[in-house]
């Protein structure tokens, strides 16, 4: 029974009869499984090493981590509560009484169980197969009908998943990025489908796979956990509050690219609850890219480190409705780890992925220009270019008088600046959809209607606005008119069907998408009318237009509501 | 041994920051569009690839002119270089701080900002007073320190660029306002209240625009306006003096000598206040003045009939 219970919990490894012993051109991560034992010892060596040269005893932190984890256990209740609560109850009593060298040791064992909690594992068995394999499986959740036609032609380049996938950006440019150096991907977060998507457009732009942290809770479901767990993912348990875990997290994700593994964060953190693209970022993880390159440099190696901004953007989102209303709740907003949403029901996958398969490039993912961990442009030779043009040294900003040197503060300081230039670079790379254009239009019109009402209230006028239909075409017509000047300036990307569709053509799909996926009503239509049904839900979807309100208003009240909307995204 | 000291313009500024590096025992490459006169001690150029060998840079060029020093300069430096500008400006209508033209025009990140109660005459004649650095990079502050500070220079350090420099910015728009007022015989009382609301004004913006609200209290934000109160001889106030008299923005920036940045200010700063929905009376009532909309006597009238609030 326990083995059951483990094997549903726990991380299923293959066995394996002898090592894999991997090939000079496989891509880094190939060699983890055979470096993961030095991965874990570095880890645990730093995080000790840094706390025992601190000013506070290490008594500090040996009972700050007890403490938070008893806490945590407390509540939790479960199997790992009894299974440890005594253990950490037990450190308190004891750690006033125990010797430097009993103290040392005892952070050494807590840092080695955290590391191996969230290291991961690749299997490249696991990997060839999901190559092979996942265009498949994906379209027999996506697009049932059309599994018996990509069955019999296994082998066959084009899938139903890519029409429906679109990738976007010079991959080229990565691809050669990838030979010359560590490439950190850091994407927009709407969904817990983002990972699976970023990793699939991946495999298929021949780009190599990355490690990413991914919440302890995503690994509750055995066959996603599964594929998570050996192709490359490390566990972030994010119960857990101790600073002491954060420290062996930030070392571990240091470690891993300085060794030169691909990575990926979501600098948003969470998923965006609003809909927003993300303007503050939790940029913990990304410093641990710029504290690898210094740590390299100060050693001597010249490896660079290239981010590389990506927005993911759907039509449809899985989670929508769930994340929109946690947003809205005041205490909601605290809440960050939703384990029931629309992620975890099944009916909730099948009934989107049937809705999306009937739009054309249902997610557009975007790969923005690479930069270095300074903000600079690279070249396709991996070179860091001043805005000149100017090949520079990327190894000059982590100087002082001609050396290299650690500096916490000031590597602090490039991480601020690099998120402030990531919120800038999604900005420019975000790709708008039809359901988003549309949500704008009439949501402009619930805000032009409710002047002086704040935005609670105006959530509260469900179908009060009707709209000739026409008159609507007309409206996103001219919206999407103005979007694609923006576009032509490098402002902001359009999707096919919201930059060439008729308008009449996005108002048919957009409404059946919404239709066929959400529960909640967005929009009724009867006799040449639109009624705005769910304004929440328009929020939602026409928060991604936010940044662009102003400057795609044509009559100066169309500027007033878009003024008032744009205030909605100054506080996130 | 102490390292060069870059100095980017030839200005009243530039000249002084380059004596004030000879007095303190360092050396002084000052560079300028023209060749400047003699500099006793500095190291006068007009090429701007010699300004690669200092690693630690003043940029003592007027805001408008900022962008092009900063692409001329940014052919020759790469990220070993620290900026530090001394400019009381911000550029366009969307109040772009002079650090962030110089992080996106050159390859330099480790950028900062000279402020506060500084005058070319107390650096020139190393008179006691103080001023602050902004900046999130620690070696900014101390290569400064190093370059500047001493017994008669107290230097403060504060992390948040972005306030400080737009502090140094509606300071300087505020001594225009006072010298303005002051030249319509505005009394102390009167002008207590301007001093006092103009700042609250100015950290409202300031605070929309990502700067720190604790700046404007600090040496940035009043503890300038009273060195330019007190009267240590700001060309704001004399600007905002001839402007009180009537002269047109063009003979009154003549009579006070030199190109001053708080009349471009004015006009951006009321319209960015306008798109955000932002509440700046002195500063509409300001920017109509010059641009000749109203009165001088008409401004004092529009500001003092005001609905009192809750301070």
């Amino acid at each position: 029974m326990r083995a059951m219970k483990n094997l549903l919990t726990r991380p299923v490894r293959l066995p394996r009869l002898k090592p894999y012993v991997p090939s000079p051109d496989d891509p880094p991560i190939f060699w983890f499984n055979s470096e993961r034992q030095d991965v874990v010892r570095d880890v645990v060596r730093r995080v000790v090493d840094r706390l025992a040269a601190d000013r506070r005893p290490l008594e500090y932190a040996l009972n700050d981590v007890a403490y938070e984890e008893v806490k945590r256990l407390e509540s939790q209740r479960d199997d790992e509560a009894r299974a440890s609560l005594g253990t950490w109850r037990g450190m308190i009593r004891k750690v006033g009484r125990m010797s430097e060298a009993e103290k040392r040791d005892a952070l050494q064992s807590i840092c080695t169980r955290m590391t191996h909690d969230i290291a991961g594992n690749f299997d490249p068995r696991v990997y060839r197969f999901s190559t092979g394999m996942l265009p498949q499986l994906l379209t027999g959740i996506m697009k049932p009908s059309a599994l018996p036609e990509e069955l019999m032609s296994l082998g066959r380049r084009t899938h139903v998943i890519d029409e429906m996938l679109r990738t976007e950006g010079d991959t080229a440019h990565l691809r050669a990025l990838a030979k010359k150096g560590t490439l950190v991907f850091v994407p927009t977060h709407s969904s817990n489908l983002d990972s699976i998507a970023l990793g699939y457009a991946l495999m298929r732009e021949g780009l190599p796979p990355v490690v990413y942290g991914a919440g302890k809770n995503l690994f509750t479901n055995p066959i996603i956990s599964f594929f998570m767990h050996n192709l490359g993912a490390y566990r972030v348990d994010r119960r857990i509050r101790a600073g002491l875990y954060k420290d062996v997290l930030k070392s571990y994700s240091t470690v891993m690219i300085e060794r030169g593994y691909h990575s990926l964060f979501f600098p948003g953190g969470t998923r965006s609850r609003s809909g927003l693209v993300e303007r503050k970022l939790k940029l913990g993880l990304a410093g641990t890219a710029i504290e690898a390159f210094t740590n390299n440099r100060v050693r001597g190696i010249a490896r660079p480190v290239y981010f590389v901004p990506t927005t993911i953007n759907y039509g449809l989102v899985l989670e929508a409705e769930t994340l929109i209303e946690d947003w809205l709740k005041e205490s909601g907003k605290a809440r960050y780890i939703i384990e029931d949403d629309e992620f975890t029901q099944v009916d909730r996958w099948l009934a989107f992925f049937r809705r999306l398969a009937q739009m054309e490039s249902a997610c557009v993912l975007r790969f923005g220009r690479p930069l270095d961990c300074f903000g600079n442009a690279v070249d396709p030779e991996g070179h860091s270019l001043a805005p000149d043009g100017r090949a520079i040294d990327p190894g000059g900003y982590v100087s002082l008088r001609g050396t290299p040197t650690v500096d916490p503060k000031r590597d602090a300081e490039y991480t601020r600046e690099l998120g402030q230039q990531l919120v800038d670079e999604y900005e420019r790379e975000t790709v708008l959809m039809s359901t988003q254009i549309v949500a704008h239009a009439l949501f402009r019109r619930l805000v032009k209607a409710t002047p002086g009402v704040d935005l609670f209230g105006r959530l509260r006028h469900r179908g009060e606005i009707t709209v000739d239909r026409a008159e609507l075409a007309a409206e996103v017509g001219a919206m999407r008119d103005r979007l694609a000047g923006l576009a032509s300036t490098g402002a902001v990307h359009l999707s096919d069907l919201s930059l060439r569709g008729a308008p009449e053509t996005m108002l048919d799909r957009v409404f059946s998408a919404w239709g066929g996926y959400h529960r909640r009503t967005i929009v009724l239509e009867h006799d040449g009318k639109v009624t705005a049904e769910d304004p929440t839900m328009l929020l939602y979807y026409q928060n991604r237009l936010v940044p662009y309100a102003e400057r795609i208003a044509e009559s100066p009240d169309d500027l007033a509501a878009a003024q008032q909307i744009a205030r909605l995204g100054a506080g996130t | 041994m102490k390292r060069t000291v870059g100095i980017v313009g030839g200005g009243g500024f530039g000249r002084a920051l380059g004596r004030a590096v000879v007095r303190g025992g360092g050396h002084a490459r000052l560079w300028s569009r023209r060749q400047a006169s003699p500099l006793d001690g500095v190291e006068c150029t007009t090429d701007m690839a010699a300004m690669a060998g200092c690693e630690l840079l003043f940029v003592a060029v007027p805001s408008m002119h900022v962008a092009q020093a900063a692409d001329a300069l940014g052919h020759h430096i790469d990220g070993r270089h620290l900026l530090v500008h001394v400019s009381r400006g911000v550029v366009g209508e969307g109040l772009t701080t002079v650090s962030r033209v110089l992080r996106e025009r050159t390859p330099a990140r480790r950028v900062g900002c000279l402020a506060g109660p500084i005058q070319a005459r107390t650096l020139e004649d190393g008179v006691p007073g103080g001023g602050i650095v902004g900046s999130g990079f620690p070696e900014v502050y101390e290569a400064v320190h190093e370059a500047l500070g001493g017994p008669s220079l107290r230097l403060y350090q504060t992390d948040d660029v972005k306030g400080t420099e737009l502090s140094s910015a509606f300071v300087g728009l505020l001594a225009l306002a006072i010298g303005f007022a002051r030249q319509l015989g505005v009394g102390p009382g009167a002008l207590a209240v301007l001093a006092t609301r103009g700042m609250v004004e100015a950290s409202r913006v300031g605070v929309s625009l990502g700067g720190d609200e604790r700046t404007f209290s600090g040496l940035a934000g009043y503890g300038d306006l009273i060195a330019a109160i007190a009267g240590d001889g700001r060309p704001e106030i004399a600007l905002g003096e001839a402007l009180g008299r009537g002269l047109s923005p063009g003979r009154a920036a003549e009579e006070a000598g030199a190109y001053i940045e708080g009349i471009s200010i004015a006009r951006n700063l009321q319209r960015y206040a306008a798109r955000r929905g932002i509440e700046v009376p002195i500063t509409d009532a300001l920017a109509d003045a010059l641009e000749g909309k109203v009165s001088p006597p008409g401004v004092i009238e529009r500001l003092m009939s005001r609905r009192v609030r809750h301070e």
